[in-house]
């Protein structure tokens, strides 16, 4: 099993992220915001020498270095003369230094990076495949590797499609917990990519999407057990799609994912599932869901047709698995739902 | 009690109440005491989960509990909004803000639940 772990991006936080270095095979962090951005959230923005620096460090204890360069919109930027000039100047700088692979969204520098480079050129989860036609048209660009779009994680008609149809790496995002065919999926990205992005930055007043996000499940929790993460415990059932398993959450203390390197390496995790979950971090102070109960549950999302109106299984799952957090203990989601139950 | 002691029990209790209300786990996300350089101070409530119509609704049990916070912070409740994101249901925090003087004119001034597209009164104590 190959783990591909999140990076924060300083010399510090990648010591303390390899100083047991067996586990991870690969770690990912994004580049300078000024050539190309990123399409998540994002806390640093290393230069080129911390780069530099930053992978003769992982090659030392034999870690595999990818830049994260996956803005899902860059205005057309990579279309112009200028921002054309830019971004091939970053790219020769990053092939220079040693780069191992490179994540890129856009179509445009999929091709470029592919015919280009020696760098692996890895397609981001944020060019959304989630077909066996999608990974045909990737790996037709030159994709050495296809990070295939969680939305299929629990797909496993698609996965097989998928990996039928390419002959390159796929690669599955195991925790990043966005909401299942979430409506909101491309605009946050877009966001994002313009808010991390070379500029002009927006000057935000509130992320709507994710307060959305965030609302959405607090409403109605069973959001969280269809979103499509795979429990370290499951990773097993994927072994006949691929080894290749990424952990997201580039914003989150070295603990915390240092937490998740163990639970995935070691298929197992007994305590709160949302310890482990990166985008809906905020609400492991609210729900617990005890990672343990959820065993078996594979076996129904094996032949999900995804037909929730007429199947109620992750529903019912929530109502019992689903805890709410209180000073006073965790109580079942009916707590709250019927008052009088308070004793 | 130290401030912090406060605004960790405040922030506890209100969200306790504000979920035994609406029958839906509303997060307080954060609780955090301001002070503005031109002379406004008070808390902003940082939630999650919450609409306009839950106010619309329950507006009286949610403005007492919203009071009743604001006092225990030794925050006089004369100015209680919600700040929402314009243009949607979402709730973004709850307020309770002494005003100065400026912006007392500035906010005494508008008329109705809603001067701003942002923010949706639910007390303000006018000056006679």
């Amino acid at each position: 099993m190959k783990l591909y772990v999140p990076h924060v991006g300083h010399m510090e936080g990648l010591q303390e992220l390899l100083a047991d270095p067996s586990k991870i095979h690969s770690v990912y962090m994004a580049g300078s915001p000024d050539y190309i951005g990123t399409g998540r959230t994002n806390l640093s923005a290393p230069t080129l020498e911390s780069i530099a620096e930053q992978t003769e460090y992982a090659h030392e204890k034999g870690v595999k270095i990818d830049m994260v360069l996956n803005s899902s919109c860059m205005g057309g930027q990579q279309l112009a003369p200028e921002g054309y000039r830019a971004i091939r100047w970053y790219l020769d700088r990053l092939n220079d230094i040693g780069i191992d692979s490179l994540t890129v969204a856009d179509p445009y520098l999929i091709e470029m990076i592919a015919h280009e480079y020696d760098m692996e050129t890895v397609v981001s989860v944020l060019s959304f495949v989630d077909s066996p036609q999608k990974a045909e048209f990737y790996e037709g660009l030159g994709a050495d590797t296809i990070v295939v779009d969680p939305v299929v994680n629990r797909d496993f008609g698609k996965l097989e499609a998928i990996r039928d149809v390419t002959s390159g790496n796929l690669k599955l995002l195991v925790n990043e917990a966005c909401l299942y065919q979430c409506p909101f999926r491309y605009a946050h990205f877009n966001f994002f990519s313009h808010a991390n992005g070379p500029g002009p930055k927006p000057n935000v007043m509130d992320d709507y999407y994710y307060y959305k996000c965030l609302s959405l499940r607090i409403r109605n929790p069973e959001q969280i057990i269809k979103s499509p993460w795979i429990r370290p415990e499951d990773l097993s059932e994927y072994k006949h799609i691929t080894d290749m398993f990424k952990i997201g959450g580039r914003t989150h203390f070295i603990e915390w994912i240092l937490n998740n390197v163990n639970a995935y390496y070691n298929q197992s995790y007994d305590g709160n599932l949302l310890d482990l979950l990166d985008s809906i971090k905020d609400l492991k102070d609210t729900f617990y869901i005890a990672n343990k109960e959820l065993e078996g549950a594979i076996e129904q999302w094996k032949k999900c047709d995804k037909n929730c109106h007429k199947c109620g299984y992750c529903k019912h799952l929530a109502e019992e698995s689903i805890k709410i957090q209180t000073e006073d203990g965790n109580k079942k989601l009916s707590f709250i739902r019927n008052p009088e139950d308070i004793s | 009690m130290t401030i912090t002691d406060s605004l960790l029990k405040v922030r506890t209790e209100l969200e306790d109440n504000l979920r035994n209300l609406l029958g839906i786990p509303v997060y307080l996300i954060e609780l955090d005491a301001f002070a503005l350089p031109c002379g406004c101070s008070g808390a902003t409530i940082n939630i999650r989960g919450f609409t306009v119509d839950d106010i619309e609704v329950f507006e009286e049990h949610i403005l007492k509990f919203l009071e009743e916070a604001a006092l225990k912070l030794e925050i006089q409740p004369s100015f209680l909004f919600a700040r929402l994101i314009p243009g949607t249901a979402e709730v973004a925090s709850l307020n309770a803000r002494m005003l100065c003087d400026r912006c007392y004119r500035d906010f005494a001034r508008g008329e109705g639940k809603q001067p701003r597209p942002d923010i949706y009164v639910l007390k303000l104590e006018k000056n006679r």
